[in-house]
């Protein structure tokens, strides 16, 4: 067809337009995918990132990137060996007794400068900040000797700067860490590698931690990892170095298991109260129904900081304080319900959302179900327990999955009712306190590996059960 | 129905545990936040009724004028910037395409997760070395790139589709196909011009912006009321991010249900994208819009979690919003707790949100939704 002809609609016109309508559809089609795409790898990135970011050294290191040592698998195999060679562990190595570990270096010699042979040494680091380094530790320095260094054969080699190329060759050494008599077995085997200036670190065994002193000093955290030691070190922090400096109990894992707990009875409590509320409001005819209704509707609307002054007193002393008896010490708290999961979960029972959920849900099912019942002569918590309430199982279902996330997530009350000693927090508010030990000296490590791990649970729960999610949206919009 | 005697007792008896709930922890709390707010009560003596001091004081508290000043700007801001974009970007995905679960679950992903995990993250990103100031050095690194690439990608567009046109063909200057190739013409051209060195990244100072420890706001030089700290606009960001998706989703799902015949009816009487969008797509919306308004202002005139987990990482005065006022009175560290003060901030926080609530239904009454 020739540019400047008007096309006449003809048979073939129509059909050429129809193919040209077409191409249109798949092309719009391909771009939404692309859109979507993007838009999925954008809302996603961060979480994905951090993920990657905190099997690094120094999450901070800059610039951020992706390719990182502990992503590679020769670091992988390397750490495997040493974690053998150390304490005859694979995956999370150690330094025993009669360890002998091998370890390679190399630096890259332009023309001209001199050969000097580094300095190695064992050094008495502290692990990290805060908790790990109050608890007294065995240091590797006391037991380790290192071996005369055994200078490799030279290869020539040359670098590509910005400017040129520079000559020169590549020096390596070999040498060994003993660990020589008897003594603990030790969790880390830290090393740093000296050098003058002008030699360039190229690598090792395993890819340095970090580079000190402007280059010239390699310092490895743990020469002797193991596999996970190596890639999941900072998650193995997380377990080991923050405990509670009196029982040496894993705060982590208290916190996991106080999250659990909390989560699991709030599940029970809001599946009775709001069941039961949400069958009164939507079936039975009573003085007060509107009224009720109206509260609840109303209640959702009032911010939490209103109630939680009088709540937190509430905790603390008890409903009414006559002649030295309160409420709290009815339930065997003398001292207050503050820092209990019982207080926190007294403080959280009250759920007029799933009321609304359960209410709504029981409108739907039709009454001509309970009315069979009713001829039988059933009473109201028969209809309730035997008819109405195994119909409700998906409204239970999602309830349950939501209720979960809310208490899994839940920041405001824990934070209030939950302040010490430290064993008793939940994972938000003890990923808090991380953040207020180790933000402060930099160690994102250890954060993004405790943030990274309390997500893991809704994300599995929301894989598995995303439809229940989506009506959650449905039901009570976004989250604040 | 009637009512009968026996439903009425066996439904007082089905509500009992959560009437009990209800009474302590909501009506008589709020009753007590009243009564506390027209005392001076301090945790630990018993309060004395000082009747409207506390509100007086209110006005004249310099940290309660930066909370208001941050709760309002942060609502309506994030409010606006998040229920614009959301609408936009479900007025580009509208369409129905196969395998969206996948998808769905990612725009999902920000918004599962606790304000927690989230906000530690965004942290770690507002980190002077951090992943966000170095995403801002890249982008103005690789600038004259990207605008060699957007200028092609236009000029190529634009030529196709005079093309098609002088071809009698109805070719608008959206149109998906010829975009297509443009997208080809000028990925190939870019690169082209990239590996001949005709265009190349320039060198630019590295970006050492700080996020969270500053005082700064923007714009500088703003008055008080109408100025951003630069810690709350880091705050609005993480915000924006993790609503998005969630707003994005249920205007999809309206979308989904306007007639594909409308906007065929409006293309054929010639109206282009931007009309449509603006005539078709924005009101068949609205009831999705005021539900999308009420939940977001609701949810942003609360924010309380960002800022306890901000904490020392940003000044006070920064970041401060009407929630964290009256947690901050409540348990001001060193000093007395000032719980009547904090209960005023309260009541206030309580009646700005039934304020917009009310507005939003008389606003939603009016127009007929």
């Amino acid at each position: 067809m020739r540019a400047d002809t008007v096309p006449r609609l003809g048979a073939a016109d129509q059909r050429a337009l129809e193919q040209w309508q077409a191409r249109r559809r798949w092309a719009r089609a391909g771009l939404v995918y692309a859109l979507m795409l993007l838009f999925a790898i954008v809302f996603i990135g961060p979480l994905l990132f951090a993920a990657v970011s905190s099997l690094r050294t120094d999450p901070l290191a800059y610039p951020p990137t992706l390719a990182i040592p502990q992503l590679q698998p020769s670091n992988w195999a390397a750490a495997a060996r040493l974690g053998q060679a150390g304490a005859a562990d694979r995956w999370f190595g150690g330094f025993a007794p009669g360890a002998v570990v091998p370890f390679e270096i190399a630096y890259f010699v332009p023309d001209g400068v001199d050969v000097t042979d580094p300095d190695v040494e064992v050094p008495r680091r502290r692990p990290g900040a805060g908790l790990g380094a109050v608890l007294a530790i065995e240091y590797a320095a006391d037991y380790a000797t290192v071996s005369e260094l055994q200078r490799l054969p030279d290869v020539p080699m040359t670098v590509e700067t910005g400017d040129g190329t520079i000559t020169g060759r590549r020096v390596g050494y070999a040498f060994t860490i003993r660990y020589e008599g008897d003594g603990p077995v030790i969790d880390r085997l830290p090393l740093d590698v000296t050098t003058t200036v002008g030699m360039q670190y190229l690598d090792s065994t395993l890819t340095a931690s970090r580079l000190e002193r402007r280059g010239r000093t390699a310092s490895f955290n743990d020469v002797a990892p193991g596999v996970l030691g190596y890639v999941l070190r900072n998650y193995v922090r997380v377990f080991n170095e923050v405990r509670s400096p009196a029982t040496r109990q894993s705060l982590f894992l208290a916190w996991i298991g106080n999250s659990f707990t909390f989560a699991a009875v709030r599940i029970v409590v809001t599946l009775a109260i709001a069941s039961m509320a949400g069958y009164a409001l939507a079936r039975l005819r009573f003085r007060g129904r509107e009224a009720i209704f109206m509260l609840v509707l109303f209640s959702q609307m009032v911010p939490l900081q209103v109630l939680f002054i009088s709540n937190y007193l509430v905790l603390r002393d008890g409903i009414l304080t006559i002649g030295g008896f309160t409420l709290s010490s009815l339930w065997g708290y003398p001292g207050g319900m503050l820092n209990s999961l019982t207080g926190l979960v007294f403080v959280t029972a009250l759920n007029a959302g799933a009321v609304f959920i359960m209410k709504q849900f029981f409108e739907s099912i039709p009454r001509e179900v309970e009315e069979a019942a009713m001829i039988d002569g059933a009473n109201h918590w028969r209809r309730y327990w035997n008819v109405v309430l195994p119909m409700a199982r998906p409204a239970l279902g999602a309830l349950t999955i939501l209720t979960f996330q809310g208490a899994w997530n839940d920041f405001f009350w824990p934070f209030i009712v939950l302040t010490s000693p430290e064993n008793v927090k939940t994972l938000p508010i003890g990923l808090l306190s991380f953040r207020n030990t180790y933000g402060a000296v930099g160690d994102w490590g250890l954060i993004l590996a405790g943030a990274v791990m309390s997500a893991i649970p809704v994300i599995i729960l929301f894989v598995v059960f995303q439809r229940y999610f989506m009506e959650g949206v449905s039901f009570g919009g976004g989250k604040e | 129905m009637r009512t009968k005697r026996s439903d009425t007792v066996a439904a007082y008896l089905f509500l009992l545990p959560f009437l009990v709930l209800l009474l302590i922890f909501f009506v008589y709390a709020t009753g007590r936040a009243i009564y506390f707010s027209f005392t001076d009560y301090d945790l630990f003596r018993p309060p004395n009724w000082v009747g409207l001091r506390n509100y007086a004081a209110l006005f004249a508290d310099a940290l309660f004028l930066s909370a208001l000043r941050n709760s309002i700007l942060f609502a309506v801001i994030v409010t606006a910037v998040q229920t614009f974009l959301a609408l936009v970007m479900a007025a580009v995905l509208n369409q129905k395409v196969r395998g969206i679960g996948f998808f769905r679950a990612a725009f999902y992903m920000p918004s599962i997760t606790s304000s927690v995990v989230i906000t530690l993250i965004f942290l770690w990103m507002f980190q002077r070395r951090g992943l966000i100031n170095y995403l801002n050095e890249t982008l103005q690194r690789h600038l004259p790139v990207l605008l060699a690439f957007a200028l092609i990608l236009i000029a190529v567009q634009v030529v196709q589709v005079a093309w098609e046109r002088r071809r009698a063909l109805p070719a608008t200057w959206t149109d998906p196909a010829l975009f297509v190739v443009s997208l080809l013409v000028a990925f190939g051209a870019t690169w082209l011009l990239l590996t001949t060195g005709l265009i190349q990244a320039r060198d630019v100072p590295p970006v050492d912006f700080i996020w969270l420890q500053t005082r700064d706001s923007i714009p500088r030089g703003a008055p008080f009321w109408l100025s951003v700290p630069i810690p709350l606009a880091a705050i609005m960001i993480q915000n924006v991010f993790t609503t998005i998706p969630t707003f994005m989703l249920m205007y999809l799902a309206a979308l989904q249900d306007v007639p594909k015949s409308h906007y065929e009816a409006a293309s054929i009487d010639g109206a282009n994208a931007t009309q449509q969008f603006l005539r078709i797509t924005i009101p068949s919306v609205a009831p999705v819009t005021f539900l999308v308004l009420t939940l977001s202002m609701i949810g942003t005139l609360q924010m309380f979690d960002q800022v306890a987990i901000f904490g020392d990482a940003a000044p006070l005065r920064s970041v401060v919003t009407l929630a964290y006022f009256v947690y901050d009175r409540m348990f001001p560290g060193a000093q007395t707790p000032e719980v009547g003060f904090a209960a005023a901030g309260a009541m206030f926080l309580a009646v700005l949100t039934l304020v917009v609530v009310l507005l939003q239904r008389r606003l939603v009454r009016s127009e007929g939704y």
